[in-house]
């Protein structure tokens, strides 16, 4: 009996081996690798960041579109934007108002930079002070920014600028560029590819002209009126900057020569509508400056988390970007005509 | 407790050994199988529990690599300037315009989804300003422009870049009811940065089910994917497909796993939570599945513990009787030895404390026996030298009888027989007197009788006769004193028949004992009257019977019975037999005694 009853004692004790173990809660964690913390304080802390994008100039259809883009990032992503630059492309206005967004303890400014050399100095103060410098648009010298976002590849613009005069001119004859200002770097680079494209290519074409006017519509109008009467042979002209197109549309219109000069260049859609469709200019090429505003605004923003762009970045609402030496490619140009510029408005 | 130590204290040896043997071995086994089983599935449950959630995070990682292949998908409306361009343009135009854009994008649709993105699409939806493009893989339901465009002819406004609408969400289904998902994304003119519209696709979740299914291992363990409110976006078991899983809100916010704890049949959870879509991918299995081959192992185990715990009580019950059992003999053989009999042997065979205690039991009992024997000797001998002292003696009649002889000898001056019947009777005292032998050899013995007998012949002349026969060399056998004379004695007594001759024949001879070795027979016989049947029976009983009891008219016979059983064992004695009228005749049997140390272990005892 005494036998029996130890047996299933010990019976049962093994047994119970099988029995859970019991635990307080619903729920014993055997193994955590992390906690899932659901984002949200994001917006908040984006709250506090001010972004100021200073542009070459204000109050140009290009700045503004730029603008635009620029505001609907910081809506999109809920940050504080200033957007203010100078009344007229100028260096030391642009000075002028980096200091006071300075004082005004901004987290980042992104500059489209009038002068690389002049501006150096204010940026790297900002940058001594903590702000994060981005230059967009138009660089400055590789010191006194952390990266640089540019539209396109200057080397492609350039050449795809020449290319599209090219075919307005049967590839032959003389042309002029009117530019912007001469110390504009982007302006300048664009300039270099567009001369090295003729050579390569277009050994019947001469350029005998490169006017610059400072981003100034009137100072455009009148060198491009110049240009018309000087070089009664000329047969296109390709506008470097976004003054550049418009003005030398009106003078050929004014002067009758629809069809005789080409006019092709970088401009915004908006103001080259009419002068595309009634035949004073073929082909602009530009990219979106609402685009280049988002973007700008997107990245800084991304710089400000601590995330550097890189290549093949997919940005939201922009698609992807290219990145090397520094430099953020946004995109290719795009051409308008008679013919798509309806679609585009800026 | 106390009472029933108390009561335990006062079981059998052996019931308390066979305890005490079953407790020490079953005890300690099961304790360590115990700990080492359940250490084993914990160790299990923690492996397992660490391993998925890896596994998981892996599969996850491999959902969201697909899961980013297919947020690109709508991207591939921006690469058409065709399609942009007519997305760029709105309702307010011709029907036949309209209808030529909706076949222009709904081919491109065609072309670069259908036809040539991922397996996985179903369909592709765009609403664009009240317009609605579409291509699908297969025929669909309850989808049309006023199920998403809102009914203000507004376009959505995505607040955020995509959205995953689930099944739930929306009432379109296609052909079959594939589980799918609808990535709808807000579609952007990127040069403008006006609304160009949404653009829906619906993909299959067989890039879910192929990681998950993966996972499932055979149906063993269930695999969902959820959303944020748990809603179940697809799951192994097909039928739980859309509905919510209510225990989400408490599971612990980790990407880990945790064993429930509240039910019946626990389960073993493992979560790891995706940041691309804020899913969450969840494993569950039943704990006993993880188990199975431990439960194997644990029946096995049981098995073996059950066999071995049978051949431990099997084995405690056999040392416990071994060393009972002897006990339990010794107890016997002490009852035994209680009631008298000293004949025992405890006889257990071994050298163990068991087998001392029965060698010194033994050895106590050789003790007492001989202690015992000792005293009864000592006993014997007293009586015996009693008896001898009795029988040493000359009867005084005989004396009487034999002087009133040697008178009426001298008064007829028979000269010859007067000195004849003194030199006999000188002879016969002399024997007795030289009593300090105890044993004689057997012709003196037979002198004495024969110096008797010859004095009664002359006393009573031709009516009495003897002979004597020797068949041993009787000087060199030994025999105790004094056992012929009475036995003679008595032949005369008896046996002298006025009107006849008696006669009386001695007999000396070596015959065949009953233990095989050879005995010597000493035979008186007579001629007389001999015993009636009822004296001789009495007389058997007699000599059976204490010698020292009583003295009656048998004394002679019982005297030499007993001093020969005495001395030689109750083998030895008288054997009488008689019948009346036919004479009577007494055998004396003895061991064989010779001289010097020839007899064996009779040896010759000295008075």
């Amino acid at each position: 009996m005494k036998l029996f009853f130890s047996l299933v004692c010990t019976l049962s004790l093994v047994s119970a081996c099988a029995m859970p173990v019991a635990d307080h809660g619903n729920y014993d964690v055997i193994y955590s690798i992390d906690e899932v913390v659901q984002e949200k304080a994001d917006a908040k802390q984006a709250q506090q960041i001010t972004i100021a994008v200073v542009p070459k100039v204000v109050n140009i259809p290009y700045f503004n579109a730029a603008e635009e883009g620029a505001l609907e990032a910081a809506e999109d992503l809920g940050v504080n934007l200033l957007y203010e630059g100078p009344a007229f492309a100028d260096a030391g206005q642009q000075i002028l108002i980096i200091e006071e967004l300075i004082e005004e303890e901004v987290d980042a400014i992104a500059v489209s930079a009038n002068d690389p050399e002049e501006l150096a100095p204010i940026l790297l103060k900002a940058k001594e002070k903590g702000i994060h410098v981005i230059t967009w648009d138009s660089d400055t010298v590789p010191e006194a920014r952390d990266f640089f976002i540019n539209m396109v590849d200057p080397e492609t613009l350039g050449r795809h600028l020449m290319d599209t005069l090219a075919w307005n001119t049967d590839e032959k004859g003389e042309f002029a560029i009117l530019t912007g200002a001469l110390s504009a770097a982007n302006l300048n680079e664009w300039l270099h590819w567009i001369k090295v494209h003729q050579k390569e290519y277009y050994p019947d074409m001469t350029l005998v002209e490169v006017s610059a006017n400072d981003d100034d519509s009137q100072r455009a109008y009148a060198s491009a009126k110049k240009l018309l009467e000087k070089y009664p042979d000329l047969k296109g002209i390709i506008g470097n900057s976004s003054v550049g197109p418009p003005a030398a549309a009106q003078a050929v219109k004014e002067l009758g020569k629809e069809g005789e000069v080409a006019v092709v260049g970088l401009s915004s859609p908006n103001p080259m509508n009419e002068y595309l469709k009634d035949g004073s200019a073929q082909i602009i090429t530009l990219w979106s400056p609402k685009k280049l505003g988002y973007l700008t605004v997107a990245l800084t923003n991304n710089a400000l988390k601590g995330i550097e762009p890189f290549d093949w970045q997919e940005i939201a609402k922009v698609g992807k970007i290219r990145m090397f030496n520094n430099t953020v490619i946004m995109g290719d140009p795009m051409d308008f005509t008679k013919e798509n510029v309806d679609q585009y408005d800026f | 407790m106390i009472s029933k130590l108390t009561k335990f204290k006062n079981y059998r040896l052996r019931t308390k050994l066979i305890v005490t043997y079953v407790l020490l071995t079953v005890i300690p086994i099961s304790l360590l199988g115990y700990i080492a089983y359940s250490q084993y599935t914990n160790s299990i449950e923690e492996q397992v529990g660490e391993y998925i959630p890896k596994l998981l995070e892996q599969a996850n990682e491999n959902i969201a690599n697909q899961i980013r292949e297919l947020r690109k998908f709508p991207d591939l409306i921006y690469s058409s300037d065709e399609v942009v361009g007519i997305l760029r343009k709105d309702a307010h135009q011709s029907r036949s315009s309209l209808l030529q854009d909706e076949f222009t994008v709904n081919n491109y649709l065609s072309r670069t989804f259908i036809n040539g993105g991922s397996q996985d699409i179903l369909g592709v939806f765009v609403i664009s300003k009240n317009r609605l493009f579409q291509s699908t893989k297969i025929p669909y339901t309850n989808f049309g422009l006023m199920d998403y465009s809102q009914s203000y002819g507004q376009d959505i406004q995505l607040k955020t870049d995509d959205v995953f609408v689930l099944p739930h969400q929306t009432s379109l289904r296609f052909e079959g009811n594939p589980p799918f998902v609808l990535i709808m994304k807000q579609l952007t003119d990127l040069e403008n940065r006006t609304d160009l519209g949404t653009v829906l696709v619906a993909v299959n979740v067989t890039f879910l089910e192929d990681v998950i299914n993966d996972m499932s291992e055979e149906g063993k363990a269930d695999l969902w994917m959820m959303n944020k409110e748990g809603r179940i976006i697809y799951h192994t078991n097909s039928s739980e497909i859309r509905t919510i899983d209510r225990e989400f809100d408490e599971y612990p916010k980790i990407n880990g796993s945790f064993r429930t704890t509240q039910e019946n049949a626990n389960r073993l959870i493992s979560i790891n939570y995706m940041d691309e879509t804020g899913w969450t991918l969840a494993h569950s299995i039943l704990a006993k599945n993880l188990t199975e081959q431990t439960d194997l192992v644990r029946n096995a185990s049981i098995a073996i513990f059950i066999v071995f715990v049978f051949i431990s009580t099997i084995i405690s019950i056999l040392l416990a009787w071994n060393v009972s059992s002897p006990l339990n003999r010794l107890t016997k053989v002490m009852k035994r030895v209680e009631k008298g009999d000293f004949d025992v042997d405890l006889a257990i065979g071994t050298t163990d404390e068991v087998g001392m205690l029965a060698n010194n039991f033994n050895s106590m009992i050789t003790e007492i026996k001989d202690l015992i024997r000792e005293n009864y000797q000592t006993e014997l001998k007293q009586k015996e030298a009693e008896l001898y002292a009795l029988q040493s003696q000359i009867n005084p009649h005989f004396m009487y009888n034999t002087l009133e002889t040697i008178a009426m000898s001298v008064e007829d001056d028979e000269k010859d027989t007067v000195i004849e019947m003194v030199t006999l009777l000188g002879r016969m005292l002399r024997f007795s007197i030289g009593n300090k032998e105890a044993m004689v050899p057997i012709a003196d013995e037979l002198l004495h009788v024969k110096d008797y007998l010859t004095i009664q012949k002359i006393r009573f002349e031709e009516k009495f006769d003897f002979s004597i026969q020797e068949e041993i060399e009787s000087q060199n056998y030994y025999t105790p004193k004094f056992i012929l004379q009475p036995i003679v004695e008595n032949a005369v007594k008896h046996g002298l028949v006025y009107g006849r001759i008696t006669s009386i024949e001695i007999d000396v001879c070596l015959v065949p004992g009953s233990g095989g070795a050879e005995e010597i027979a000493l035979k008186v016989k007579d001629n007389g009257s001999g015993i009636k049947e009822e004296t001789l029976a009495d007389i058997h009983q007699i000599l059976a019977s204490d010698p020292m009891a009583k003295r009656n008219s048998h004394f002679g016979l019982i005297n030499v019975h007993a001093r020969i059983a005495m001395n030689f064992g109750s083998g030895f004695g008288l054997n009488i037999t008689s019948g009346a009228d036919q004479g009577t005749e007494v055998e004396i049997r003895i061991p064989v005694l010779k001289n010097g140390n020839e007899g064996g272990h009779y040896g010759l005892k000295k008075n």
